[in-house]
């Protein structure tokens, strides 16, 4: 039995329907992250899990207990919100008390927990001011303090950290991390930033259009997509997608594509999906991330099946850390990541490396990847 | 807006300014001018003021004037004065603007937040409130209050005020609540509050600038408000303007024009003072809501 099932949940708004038979088992003292870009349903869903939505037809269950119709504050979840949501005529220490007053906790209770959590999320400073008087990450802190008080069987994050300014959210993420390792809560956390899906989740709902597209720890999603909207929504740069035709040579599979220079190159799999077998002589998709293809000396030495092959340097970017270099391949743009002292120049024709290990191959109709 | 204007004054010339503050000042002359006869000739003998000019300041002061208005001149059939009206309009005013203004807040409360449907459309109805004219309801209005059994009393008149105002408060608390976050009452569900509480421990303590609009809009409306009080009330329960027009039209003896004007003061004192208290949250109120909104 799971700790949080959400099972054939539906969402309608009159006849549209905006979110289609959703099916998720979040295990205890997971962290679930619903990505996915706006309008993909993922708020819907969480303020279906909060209960300041109604469920159209399915059911959420909490525990093992169907939550459906139960008052969100009988449901035993915070919730953290984009806007923080605190309350601004109240003080720090008020805002975060006001759950288990509302709750009836004693009076001495309430100060113990205070204190613990303002410990916690050091923010005891803090507790007399009104939230007008507090900066973003501090707000942020105080919302994050007011869910842990009431230390609940589910935490909700809505977008928390979309309001910070981008070093504050980093240091944010770190600290949600740290907090999730410290107390083991469970968490489901909603976000359409890709990044902190990645760093913060065990496990990753990518959403689309009211469907879960794919669902799975971040390495699957990030290694394995599902589909192509997968592959181009999750990763930065996202993956390089090249139309390749397949062909049977020596009894093993070949990719046929060409680079930017004009010429014909070929691509040998080394272990390909058992699928592409039905695709020979067809043209797909081939998916390929950046840091699989890059300057032979930062090639991965432990892949199995590297091929280098010539081609020209349309632009190149310095990131610091690593050197981001575009190419073409079968007439679409790719990205190389290079070592950040790599030597090459735009209009300069380079090795590039290709790791055929982490390659995937997606259909181009179905848009799905080939298994 | 008061940096753009700043911006245009250093711009405009010395001439210039001193000629729009002159205008300015004439104009609040302009304004002040009958406050100021009334404020001189009710401090003023009678004789002085039949014998001679109504302009002039008062030769002899007396505050007799004053004292003869509030406790002893003429009212009706008894010579009480204004005081015991006065306490009527108070009886009066006190429990209309409250309630109308919580009734509003609530009202708004709803509307923006506990969203359900035609709401629009009976909120469209509660605007209409806005536009019906006094005269209209009368009738009708008599009609509801006798068959309440409240005709000619002060809860009838509250009750009236009540009504109509609640067009108004609604309107306002409905527009200071769009602009209010809809994530706060969400959490503090969450938090377990119910309706009421949010309502209490949330948004009201938010509200204090809409609702200082609220209650100097009601406050003045139903202070000076002369219509409903001389149709639907007794002699007992008459507020203070009706009392001042009998006072004023009372046709026995000699016009006591000082007692007038001092019995006039009287009754406007009230409405000036609680614009002078919170007027300037008045504008900060009508702001609040507009600007965002």
């Amino acid at each position: 039995m799971s700790f949080l099932t959400i099972d054939n949940a539906t969402k309608s708004y009159g006849s549209v329907e905006v979110l289609h038979r959703v099916d998720i088992d979040v295990q205890e003292g997971e962290f679930l992250v619903l990505v996915g870009p706006s309008g993909c349903g993922k708020s819907t869903l969480l303020n279906m899990i909060a209960g300041l939505e109604d469920i159209t037809s399915g059911t959420i269950s909490i525990k093992g207990k169907s939550m459906n119709g139960v008052h969100p504050s009988n449901r035993d979840i915070a919730m953290v919100f984009q806007s923080y949501a605190l309350y601004p005529n109240m003080s720090v220490a008020k805002n975060i008390t006001f759950g288990l007053e509302m709750h009836k906790v004693p009076k001495a209770e309430r100060e113990t927990a205070l204190r613990d959590v303002a410990k916690l999320l050091q923010i005891e400073p803090l507790l007399d001011r009104k939230p007008g008087q507090l900066s973003g990450g501090q707000r942020q802190r105080v919302a994050m303090g007011r869910a842990l008080v009431r230390n609940p069987d589910v935490f909700l994050f809505d977008e928390p950290l979309s309001n910070l300014d981008a070093k504050l959210r980093v240091d944010m993420r770190t600290e949600i991390k740290k907090l999730h390792q410290k107390l083991g809560t469970t968490i489901v956390y909603v976000t359409h930033d890709q990044i902190e899906a990645m760093t913060l989740s065990t496990r990753i709902a990518v959403m689309n259009g009211g469907f879960i597209q794919q669902l799975g720890t971040p390495k699957e999603i990030y290694d394995t997509p599902a589909n192509l909207f997968v592959a181009t929504f999750m990763g930065s740069p996202s993956m390089n997608l090249i139309p390749v035709k397949i062909l049977e040579e020596n009894g093993g599979l070949v990719a046929e594509t060409t680079n930017g220079l004009g010429e014909t190159i070929k691509l040998p799999f080394a272990a390909p999906p058992t699928g592409l077998k039905d695709y020979v002589g067809r043209t797909i998709t081939l998916g390929l991330r950046a840091e699989a293809l890059t300057d032979p000396d930062g090639a991965d030495s432990k892949a199995v099946n590297l091929v280098t092959v010539k081609n020209r340097v349309i632009v190149m970017e310095p990131a610091g850390s690593d050197t981001f270099v575009m190419t073409e391949f079968g007439g679409q743009d790719c990205n190389a990541r290079m070592r950040a002292d790599v030597q090459v120049a735009p209009g300069e024709d380079v090795d590039f490396t290709i790791n055929m290990d982490k390659v995937v191959a997606f259909d181009p109709e179905t848009e799905d990847r080939i298994v | 807006m008061s940096a753009g204007s700043t911006d245009t004054a250093v711009r405009t010339g010395r001439i210039t300014r001193t000629a729009l503050y002159l205008v300015l000042l004439l104009f609040a002359l302009f304004y002040l001018l009958p406050f100021a006869i009334m404020v001189i000739n009710s401090v003023k003998p009678l004789t002085e003021i039949t014998g001679g000019n109504m302009m002039a300041l008062p030769q002899d002061w007396t505050f007799d004037p004053w004292v003869k208005a509030w406790a002893t001149a003429q009212i009706g059939v008894d010579p009480t004065g204004l005081k015991p009206y006065f306490w009527n309009s108070i009886k009066m005013v006190v429990p209309a603007v409250a309630i109308s203004t919580i009734l509003g807040a609530l009202n708004g409360y709803v509307l923006t937040k506990w969203r359900f449907k035609y709401d629009t459309l009976i909120f469209g109805f509660m605007l209409f409130a806005c536009f019906i004219p006094f005269q209209i309801v009368l009738i009708p209005m008599a009609r509801i209050l006798g068959l309440a059994g409240l005709a000619g009393s002060t809860p009838g008149l509250v009750l009236v005020h009540v009504v109509y105002g609640l067009g108004f408060t609604t309107l306002y608390f409905k527009n200071y609540y769009q602009v209010f976050p809809t994530e706060l009452v969400r959490a503090a569900q969450i938090d377990g509050a119910g309706f009421f509480r949010i309502f209490w421990r949330l948004l009201l303590p938010s509200s204090g600038p809409i609702i200082v609009v609220s209650v100097i809009w009601q406050f003045t409306n139903i202070w000076n408000d002369f219509l409903f009080g001389a149709s639907f009330a007794d002699f007992d329960s008459q507020p203070m303007t009706v009392a001042l027009n009998n006072l004023v039209q009372s046709s026995t003896g000699v016009k006591e024009y000082n007692v007038h004007f001092a019995g006039a003061i009287l009754a406007a004192l009230p409405t000036l003072l609680v614009y002078i208290v919170a007027g300037r949250y008045f504008v900060r109120g009508l702001m609040a809501g507009s600007v965002k909104g």
